[in-house]
């Protein structure tokens, strides 16, 4: 057998206090299409950020064509001939095509800092040949479907090649997740074309197209490769149990917690809600232990509009009622005078305070179920503090302990507990609540969505991934360039699919 | 729920950093006794209680404008109009004493109270850096004192018993007024921690970003420390005004390195959020023995600044996070 074109061995990458890669080895052999499959956060963005030289690894080697060779930036990864299509597109939409897929190593066809387009559309074009792609490089990528512009990634990637002598190995970050029907189609026949001059990782948690295309498959779980295997013999039910270690990811979603909603109460209510440049007519209603949904990808709105409802920046147009009566906030002081949490997607910023003990930050947004008029009720504090710790299961030395020493998971607990102190908390605003977080933790946080909604608080939710949406949601509305594209019904038993939702997203 | 729930991982003991940590935050009591240690090695009368006594004296001034300015530097910013405001505000004191008596001393702490707040109001609303608000408002009131002074110290002679009390009244032979002054750093450091709000200034400094997403009103509490440093410039001009019989409008510009250093020597970090009145009382206290051992030692009283300037920076230099930086402004 000959020698692998890319081998990984022993790769261990540890972040603070959590373990992301824990001895991870496999290989990847000429022309052969790699399977590399786990959850979120079972470690896969972590291996392909080491592959691209972003991370060093604690531990461990990487080899090329049986090499040791080390990447200390993305330059050097390239050098070495591996291409990375990124799961969320890196390309600069406002250019052309051509300038995007020599943007970096434009070479001879920029002269003083200036273009010679002839040369840019030239050499830009043969990347495009290579993948048999009918792009023009000369197009603006802001004009280019969402599976056009991947192609022009995949052409982007195999640039690798200009600059390295040995076959590149090009690796696909999710490159389906957002695909359906026939684009998925030519993206299996690429892949394929790719197998002649390139060897290929496809990473993925799409099972059934993992199996379809690979020629081996890894498994990892919990930043172990816990298992290797042949897609002949193998099936999506085993695939699954070794990746997730439990029955059904509606378990791991704590699908069966999920109640309907039957209160009618309508908690919050927006009407035609609108702000210059980033959505307009934006109407809906979020009833008492309802979760709401919202997807749409960058741009389509979503996070401006959660920042508007909690105040944190203004709107021009439309009304927010929150149980009956329509409230206006200059700032988050009134929003959360009136009964509005948040939970931001910038933890470290937004959520906690660095330097505070765990016990402040439970009471910073709320201090007065712990006080007696202005004054702080220190014993009474620490015993509702020490409840929370215990409650949420929070890891810390104690509850005088500096929350920057804590686990993002466990932060995040505390950030929790800080809202569920208040007593008028009403809405709570979850802007990508299990970002950076392992999956247990992720779990813990499912849980108390579930308790929330049978606390009687509505919840808007804006998710990491679509089947978290999903799965969480009681309904969701889907937006895109500022609007809401369509609203879909979520009850229990009653889930619509990723695919669905990505129709009305791009 | 509770078997649902997973342990996540491990968190650490405490680490060298952490050691290191509570060095840094002895050091300017070890700095202290060393320094009155060695001070009295050369002058073995400096405990006695007549020299305390005229530390103590030196120090109140030093110490008032120090703990305006602590309110400020806990919240991330710097006030540096604090002691040209003192100075402007002896002025005022010395024009009006005369007629106004008692009101006179209250009518300059209202006005300084007012330049706090307004230094404050502009810097939290019109968002733009505290330095240089400051520096602005620096040129500001010391031009206005130098303007209504004609340039030059007044005398306080009709309407002085209404502030001579600070420097009469004495218990155990030591001033009651600089005794105040400590007592006043002691019942602020108190409401810190009895207050439920009481770390508002810590948190500003800290996590302005987390204090305002849980509904903190960062706003007021960054003009509520830029009135308070006003109302405290006001505090230390009628103590000057009371030791010097008179009113300038320079009367407390030596002052302002003096009462900078005392804040960050006493470990109040100057990117803000670590550090309380008790650390700057330490802090005028090292400064005043540092300036009673200058002369002792032989040193020239003109080379003090020099030495303020030094000590401001290498306290800046040992006790600054940079970790929590991401570019130094």
């Amino acid at each position: 057998m000959s020698t692998p074109v890319l081998e990984v061995r022993n790769l261990t990458k540890t972040f603070k206090n959590v373990v992301a890669l824990d001895d991870v080895t496999f290989e990847v052999r000429r022309h052969e299409v790699v399977g590399l499959i786990g959850e979120n956060g079972a470690g896969k963005s972590t291996l392909l950020k080491i592959l691209s030289g972003i991370y060093q690894p604690d531990s461990g080697e990487i080899l090329r064509n049986g090499k040791k060779t080390v990447f200390r930036g993305v330059k050097d990864s390239a050098k070495a001939g591996i291409g990375m299509v990124h799961q969320e597109q890196s390309l600069v939409t406002s250019v052309t095509v051509a300038e995007n897929i020599l943007l970096g190593s434009e070479g001879n066809a920029v002269i003083a800092g200036i273009y010679n387009w002839r040369a840019l559309n030239a050499k830009a074009q043969k990347q495009l040949d290579k993948i048999q792609s009918p792009i023009s490089p000369k197009e603006h990528v802001e004009d280019l479907s969402f599976a056009q512009r991947q192609m022009v990634e995949l052409a982007k990637a195999l640039g690798v090649e200009e600059f390295s002598e040995d076959e590149p190995v090009i690796v696909l970050d999710e490159p389906s997740s957002v695909l359906e029907g026939d684009e998925l189609e030519v993206l299996f026949a690429q892949i394929e074309r790719l197998r002649q001059i390139a060897s290929v990782i496809f990473v993925s948690h799409r099972l059934d197209e993992v199996l379809r295309v690979s020629d081996r498959v890894y498994i990892l779980k919990d930043g172990k490769c816990v298992a290797e295997r042949n897609p002949e013999t193998a099936d999506v039910d085993e695939l699954h149990r070794l990746m997730v270690g439990r029955e059904s990811s509606a378990e791991f979603y704590r699908e069966n917690d999920q109640k309907h909603v039957h209160e009618e109460k309508v908690v919050l209510k927006v009407e035609g809600l609108g702000k210059s440049r980033a959505f307009s007519d934006v109407s809906f209603d979020v009833r008492l232990g309802e979760v709401l949904g919202i997807s749409g990808v960058l741009g389509s709105g979503r996070e401006e509009l959660t920042r508007v409802l909690f105040g944190a920046e203004p709107f021009d147009s439309g009304t927010i009622t929150l149980d009956g009566k329509k409230v206006r906030f200059a700032s988050p002081v009134g929003a959360v005078a009136a009964g509005f949490g948040y939970i931001p997607a910038e933890r470290r910023i937004e959520g906690i305070a660095q330097g505070m003990s765990v016990q402040d930050n439970m009471f910073l947004a709320d201090p007065r179920p712990v006080s007696f008029g202005p004054f702080l009720l220190p014993k009474k504090a620490s015993e509702i503090a020490s409840q929370w710790i215990e409650r949420l299961r929070i890891r810390t030395p104690d509850r005088n302990a500096n929350i920057s020493n804590l686990s993002g998971g466990n932060q995040q607990k505390v950030v929790l507990a800080k809202w569920l102190n208040s007593p008028r908390l009403r809405v709570l605003i979850l802007d990508h609540p299990t970002r950076g977080l392992d999956v247990g933790a992720k779990e813990d946080v499912y849980t108390f969505v579930r308790q929330l909604c049978t606390q009687g608080i509505a919840i808007i939710l804006l998710a990491d991934t679509l089947e978290e949406t999903i799965a969480l949601s009681h309904s969701i509305i889907v937006m895109r360039d500022g609007e809401i594209q369509s609203r879909f019904d979520a009850s229990p038993g009653n889930k619509p699919k990723p695919v669905e939702l990505v129709q009305q997203m791009v | 729920m509770s078997q649902t729930l997973t342990t996540a991982p491990l968190v650490k003991t405490p680490t060298a950093a952490d050691w290191k940590g509570r060095f840094l935050a002895a050091l300017p009591f070890i700095v202290l006794v060393l320094l009155v240690l060695i001070v009295t090695s050369r002058q073995p009368n400096f405990v006695a209680l007549g020299s305390v006594r005229g530390l103590l004296e030196s120090m109140a001034p030093i110490l008032l404008l120090a703990l305006g300015q602590t309110f400020v530097i806990l919240t991330g910013g710097i006030d540096l109009s604090f002691a040209a405001t003192a100075s402007f505000g002896s002025v005022l004191l010395a024009l009006w004493l005369p007629e106004l008596g008692v009101a006179g001393v209250f009518a300059v702490l209202a006005v300084m109270t007012l330049i706090g707040f307004i230094n404050g109001f502009v810097i939290a609303k019109a968002q733009i850096p505290s330095f240089i608000a400051t520096l602005g408002a620096l040129g500001l009131y010391s031009g206005l004192g130098l303007a209504i002074s004609g340039a030059s110290n007044i005398r306080i002679s009709t309407g002085y018993e209404a502030i001579a009390w600070i420097t009469d009244i004495r218990v155990a032979q030591l001033p009651l007024a600089a005794l105040l002054v400590i007592v006043l750093a002691i019942l602020i450091s108190v409401a810190m921690r009895v207050l439920n709000r009481g770390k508002s200034f810590h948190a500003i400094g800290l996590a302005e970003q987390a204090l305002l997403m849980s509904g903190g009103s960062t706003v007021r509490i960054r003009i509520l420390a830029f009135t308070l440093c006003g109302l405290f410039s006001g505090l230390a001009a009628v103590m000057l005004a009371a030791s010097q019989h008179s009113g300038g409008p320079t009367l407390a510009d030596t002052l302002q390195l003096p009462a900078i250093a005392a804040v960050v020597i006493g470990g109040t970090a100057i990117t803000g959020g670590v550090g309380g009145p008790i650390k700057t009382v330490i802090g005028a206290l090292i400064i005043v023995v540092l300036r009673v051992g200058l002369t002792a030692v032989g040193v020239d009283p003109s080379f003090e600044q020099i030495v303020y300037g030094i000590v401001i920076i290498a306290a800046v230099v040992l006790t600054i996070d940079r970790s929590r930086l991401g570019v130094v402004k």
